[in-house]
Formats: C-alpha cells, sequence, structure tokens
C-alpha cells in the first residue's frame, strides 16, 4: 500500500518545460520522509502530484491500492477529505472563521463537525491554542497560525500528512516547534509523513531522506528500495 | 457552504447591504408600479364590464361601399363596372331578427348570469319651450338592473318604477338640468315624425359620465309604441357569469345570426392599445431596474472570487469538491437575492397599502372617497419574486461557476 508513483512526468508550458522527469517511488505507510534539494529542483511539484493536487502528464500515482490519477472528481475529493492532510508554508487559513471553525473545517465537508469538535480542541490544547479558540486568524502569530492549520490537517485523522516548507515562513523558535509535532504525527500516531524543505537539519529529522535535483531523485535512502 | 456564505457576507456587510438594496429597490418598484398600473387598468376593466353589458348583441348596419353591388347586379362575369352615382347608405336590418331564438340560446347557456333586450330611440324631449335630443332607451328594469349597474346610480326614484302604469321615463342628471324639469313632471317624447307623446319622469340618475347622463330609461314596449314598431329590440345586452368568457362567447356567436355580437373589448379596443402600451413599459422600467440589481450581485461576486482564491484552493485541498464552491458563491447571491425580495415584497405591500388611502382621484359616486386604485393581486408578488430570483441567480451563478472552474494548484503555487 501507501503511495506509489510510476514513471511519473511532468512538463509545463509551451515551449513545454520538463520539469518532473521519470520519478518511480514507493513511500510505504508510516514511513516519514523529506523531500529536498534546490531551488527550482522540481520539490513542491512532486509533493503536489503525489498528493493528487496536480496531475502528471505522463505516469500514474498509486495512493492505498487506487490510482489518484484516474479517480472521478467526488470520489477524489473524498478521499483528500477522509485520508489527507495538507500544511503549506502559508496558512491558507479562512479570515472570516475563528480558530475553531478553521481547524473543524474538513469535518463540516463531511458533517462530522459536532462529533469532532472535542479532537479539535484537544488539538488546539496540544499545540497551545486552547485559549485562541474563538480567536479570527488575524490575531494570531505566525507560529500560531501555522500551528493552527497544522490543527487542521490533522483533525480527520489523515493516514497521509503532506508538507510543503511547513517552516519556511517561522523563525527557528515556531519551526522547531512545527517540526516536532510533524514528527509525533509519525512515531505517534503512525502517520505517513511527506515534508518538503530546503533546510538540511530539518531534512535530517526524516528517517527518509529524497533529493532531488532537475526533476529527478538523485539520492533516496530507502531501507528496502523496491 | 451556506455557513461560511454567510460569514462571508457578514464580514463585508456595507457591500452586503448595497447588492441587498438593488434587490430590494428592484421587487419594491415592480411590486408598487405594477400595484398602481394594474390597479388602474382593473379599475377602468370593472367600470366597463360592471356598467354596461358584457356582450352586445346588435343589428348590423354594414355601410355600402363602391363595389359591393356589383356582383349582384352583373353576376361574376364581369370586369369592372362604373357607377354614377356609386351606391351608398347602410344595409342590414332594423330590428334583431329573431329574438327569441336569442332569448333561447342565452337561457340555455350557462355561461350567461343575465341578459336585457333594449329599443334605443332617438328621441326628442320637449318641457315647454326647451327641446332636447337624446336617447331613449327601452327596457324590461328587472333585466336590465341586472346586466348593468344603472339601477345603482338612481338619485331619485327607482329604476323599476318605469315598470308600472305606463309611459314612465327616468332621466339622466344632464338631461334632467338642461330640461329643467321635475321629478313627476309630464314632459313631451316625439320620435322621427311621430307625434309627441307625454311620458311622467319618475326618477333621475346621475353616473357621473356626461354621455350617460344625457339619455332616459323607459318601458320596453312604451318605445316601441312611440317609435311605432311593435316588437322590435335593436339589442340584447348581456352579461356574463365571468367577464373573461366575453371574447371567446362573441366570436362563437357570431355566426348564429345576421346580427354584430361584440364584447366589451371589441367595444374599447383603444383602451386595450392603452394597456399593451402601459405594459410594456411597466415591463421596461421594471426589467432595467432588476437587471441593475443583478449587476449588483454580479460585481460583488466576482470581486469575493477573486479576493478569496485563497480560500477556495484551500478549501479543494481540503476535500470540497468543484460543486461546494460553486454553491459556496452561488448561495451568497442567492441569500441576498431571496432576503432583498422578501424585504422588497413587504416593503412593496405596505406601500401599496398606503397609497391606496390617499384620496388622489377625484370623487365619483362608484368611488365616493376618490381613493387610487391599486392592485394587490398575489400574481404580481408571484411575477416580482420569480423575476427577482431569476435575475440574482443569473447574476450569481457565473461568478460561481469561474470560482468552480479555479484550480487549487495554480493558486497554491503562486501564493505559496
Ligand atoms: N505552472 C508552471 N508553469 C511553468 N513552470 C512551472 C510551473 N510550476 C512550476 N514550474 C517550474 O518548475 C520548476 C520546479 O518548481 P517547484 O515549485 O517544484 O520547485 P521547488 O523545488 O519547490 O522550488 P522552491 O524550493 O523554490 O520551492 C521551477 O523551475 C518552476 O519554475
Ligand atoms: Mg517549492
Amino acid at each position: 500500500m501507501g503511495i506509489l508513483s510510476k514513471h511519473v512526468g511532468i512538463k509545463f508550458g509551451s515551449p513545454a518545460v520538463r520539469v518532473l522527469n521519470d520519478i518511480s517511488v514507493e513511500i510505504k505507510d508510516g514511513e516519514f520522509v523529506s523531500l529536498s534539494g534546490r531551488s527550482g529542483a522540481g520539490k513542491s511539484t512532486l509533493l503536489y502530484v503525489l498528493s493528487s493536487l496536480d496531475n502528471p502528464t505522463e505516469g500514474s500515482v498509486e495512493i492505498s491500492g487506487q490510482d489518484i490519477t484516474k479517480m472521478n472528481s467526488i470520489d477524489l475529493h473524498r478521499f483528500r477529505n477522509e485520508q489527507m492532510g495538507f500544511v503549506f508554508q502559508f496558512h491558507y487559513l479562512i479570515a472570516e472563521l475563528t480558530s475553531i471553525q478553521n481547524v473543524l473545517m474538513p469535518a463540516m465537508k463531511c458533517k462530522r463537525d459536532v462529533e469532532l469538535r472535542p479532537r479539535a480542541m484537544e488539538l488546539l490544547e496540544k499545540f497551545g491554542l486552547k485559549e485562541k479558540h474563538d480567536r479570527y486568524p488575524r490575531q494570531l502569530s505566525g507560529g500560531e497560525q501555522q500551528r493552527l492549520a497544522i490543527a487542521r490537517a490533522l483533525i480527520m485523522k489523515p493516514k497521509y500528512l503532506f508538507a510543503d516548507e511547513p517552516t519556511g515562513a517561522l523563525d527557528t523558535v515556531n519551526a522547531e516547534s512545527v517540526m516536532k509535532i510533524l514528527q509525533e504525527c509519525s512515531t505517534q500516531d503512525k502517520m505517513t509523513v511527506i515534508m518538503v524543505t530546503h533546510d538540511p537539519d530539518f531534512a535530517a529529522m526524516a528517517p527518509r531522506k529524497i533529493v532531488l535535483a532537475d526533476g529527478k531523485i538523485i539520492s533516496d535512502n530507502a531501507t528496502n528500495p523496491s | 457552504m451556506i455557513f461560511l456564505a454567510i460569514r462571508y457576507l457578514l464580514e463585508r456587510k456595507r457591500q452586503t447591504l448595497l447588492t441587498l438594496l438593488g434587490v430590494f429597490f428592484g421587487t419594491l418598484a415592480f411590486v408598487a408600479v405594477s400595484g398602481f398600473f394594474k390597479g388602474f387598468q382593473g379599475f377602468l376593466v370593472q367600470q366597463l364590464v360592471n356598467n354596461a353589458a358584457q356582450v352586445h348583441i346588435e343589428i348590423r348596419q354594414d355601410y355600402l361601399s363602391d363595389h359591393v353591388l356589383d356582383v349582384p347586379f352583373f353576376s361574376n362575369d364581369l370586369v369592372h363596372a362604373f357607377w354614377n352615382p356609386p351606391p351608398a347608405g347602410v344595409k342590414g336590418y332594423l330590428d334583431i331578427q329573431n329574438p327569441q331564438a336569442w332569448y333561447n340560446r342565452l337561457n340555455a347557456d350557462p355561461r350567461v348570469e343575465a341578459y336585457s333586450p333594449t329599443m334605443t330611440a332617438a328621441a326628442l324631449f320637449n318641457v315647454g319651450l326647451i327641446s332636447v335630443a337624446a336617447n331613449l332607451i327601452g327596457c324590461n328594469p328587472n333585466q336590465q338592473a341586472k346586466v348593468t349597474t344603472i339601477a345603482d346610480y338612481m338619485i331619485a326614484g327607482k329604476f323599476t318604477d318605469i315598470a308600472f302604469g305606463g309611459n314612465r321615463v327616468i332621466l339622466g342628471d344632464e338631461l334632467m338640468k338642461r330640461l329643467g324639469a321635475g321629478m313627476q313632471q309630464n314632459i313631451l317624447v316625439s320620435v322621427g315624425t311621430n307625434s309627441a307623446v307625454p311620458f311622467k319622469v319618475v326618477g333621475r340618475f346621475y353616473t357621473g359620465s356626461r354621455g350617460l347622463d344625457l339619455q332616459a330609461f323607459a318601458a320596453l314596449n312604451d318605445v316601441q309604441r312611440v317609435n311605432k314598431t311593435p316588437n322590435y329590440v335593436n339589442e340584447i345586452g348581456v352579461r356574463l357569469k365571468s367577464y373573461l368568457d366575453a371574447d371567446a362567447l362573441a366570436r362563437s356567436w357570431a355566426h348564429l345570426g345576421p346580427e354584430r355580437v361584440e364584447s366589451w373589448g371589441d367595444q374599447n379596443l383603444n383602451i386595450q392599445s392603452v394597456f399593451a402600451i402601459q405594459n410594456a413599459l411597466r415591463l421596461s422600467m421594471i426589467m432595467t431596474v432588476l437587471i441593475v440589481a443583478g449587476f449588483g450581485i454580479y460585481n460583488i461576486l466576482n470581486m469575493t472570487v477573486n479576493q478569496k482564491r485563497q480560500d477556495i484552493a484551500i478549501l479543494r485541498a481540503l476535500g470540497y469538491d468543484t460543486f461546494d464552491v460553486v454553491m459556496l458563491f452561488f448561495a451568497q447571491g442567492m441569500i441576498v437575492g431571496v432576503c432583498g425580495t422578501v424585504l422588497g415584497l413587504g416593503s412593496g405591500y405596505l406601500f401599496c397599502r398606503w397609497l391606496q388611502s390617499l384620496s388622489f382621484m377625484l370623487a365619483t359616486p362608484s368611488n365616493p372617497q376618490g381613493h387610487l386604485h391599486i392592485s394587490l393581486d398575489w400574481v404580481i408578488y408571484v411575477q416580482a419574486t420569480g423575476l427577482a430570483l431569476l435575475s440574482a441567480a443569473i447574476a450569481s451563478v457565473l461568478p460561481a461557476r469561474a470560482a468552480g472552474k479555479l484550480t487549487p494548484i495554480d493558486i497554491i503555487r503562486q501564493g505559496g
């Protein structure tokens, strides 16, 4: 199971520029993977393709045994809702909603917001945001905003957590607390975590390290390559 | 999604309010203007259909034209006939040919409420040295009172008084004034070249319309006798259970005899064309207002979609599909549309009620307070709702669809 990409390639624009080139990689359930490489190497692009946000122009991606490039829109969105969590460099919190409402947004999609409210409060408490649950995003610090975004990604207990430079906009202290949360997702909650970062220290915290250059994997310390 | 749509709307209170005002005034204008015009038209129609018969069966008198007699005189082979002088005058009958057949037909028809045969003669009324020309209408007062509202306009005497005693007449107010006649006075009435016959004035009516008030009513057989045309009837007025059947009935009866059969609508074609112009004016005005209101919604939603691109992107990443995103924006437009419509309908109704209470028009016997006639017909409210919601829906669906087409990845790449 897990995530399996076969000969994935992607080209952009015209004349076409190849950004990913024949990437075949398997990420097993419960792995903590870091994607690193220089700016422009294609890290974000690979993450989006693996997480169904973007469609590859070549090859296929399977998640939990399902080819997500062939799934219909409704199933795909349900799949994202139930099984995937996303964290980006920018928090993408909805300004009109309070902290707790933001966290519960994914639960509202499947009408489980009442049921999951206690879990949302737990997450907020864990991330030090309990007192600020009815504040609006603009009333939070950058670190708090990012932790709130992570809480939102975790509310549905997803199997997969995708993070694109989650510490990119944070100072060291906040960045480290975010890293600690991601590590706990992997160790305590047995989530599959795939994290893009260009910070070598943070990349090193992941047991599996994949390095990209010019749209190709140039190094992968997979424990048992398939 | 409704929840988030409401949050968005509340976050931009001023814009929401302005957009809502657009729909509000659009609906209000629709209700008020339609109520005014429809009320006015309804008032006129009521005057027409209530005061007079709704279907008139009259003698047909066609004008002779230059060549109508070509074929009867010279048969079909003729190429062209020259008449000197050409035929002129009228062709037709002076009375309804078989009134009994009409009575039987009218008695049998379930759509007919009542009918009244009349004999109208141009008469000269004399009091002393004063003589005034006016129509003398012979009728059976019981029947006539069921077909027209004449009996309601009596200001002295009873309309049915002409039925008893013979040679009694009821004069219109105008005719009475011109003659200087008084109640119970004897006046002389002559028709054509026949000698004058004395009639006793037993009543007076006042409708407010000078033409109508320059008429006189007497019993049918009295008028027939004065005119020396016993049993003649030159018109049958018919009242229907529903005045809307008039056109259809007039069409179907037209073929049954040599008489001309006309509905109240046929006799008032000019008014109908005025109504048509009013309706066109009303509709175009209302359309303009609603289009403006629609543009308000469209603009605001377009702006919101652009401002909320990042929200759209994250919603898609969180598992909300295209339909959810379309609904998020469509709902905003429709919430504004529905609230504006409901408020507009309510205020429009109250506004119409207020207009109704104004004494704006000339007081007449049928409208003693001079109140404006404003229609509160539910059809107006259904139409207003339909049009306002339709324009809101069209204005909302376009930006909403555009929002649905945004792909999260493009936005995230830019804003990442
Ligand atoms: N939609 C697009 N159209 C054209 N080129 C694109 C598009 N998206 C990405 N690229 C190009 O693909 C390459 C890889 O982009 P990507 O965002 O994956 O890099 P990255 O490794 O995440 O870099 P960074 O560390 O700066 O985020 C870049 O050269 C970028 O310009
Ligand atoms: Mg990137």
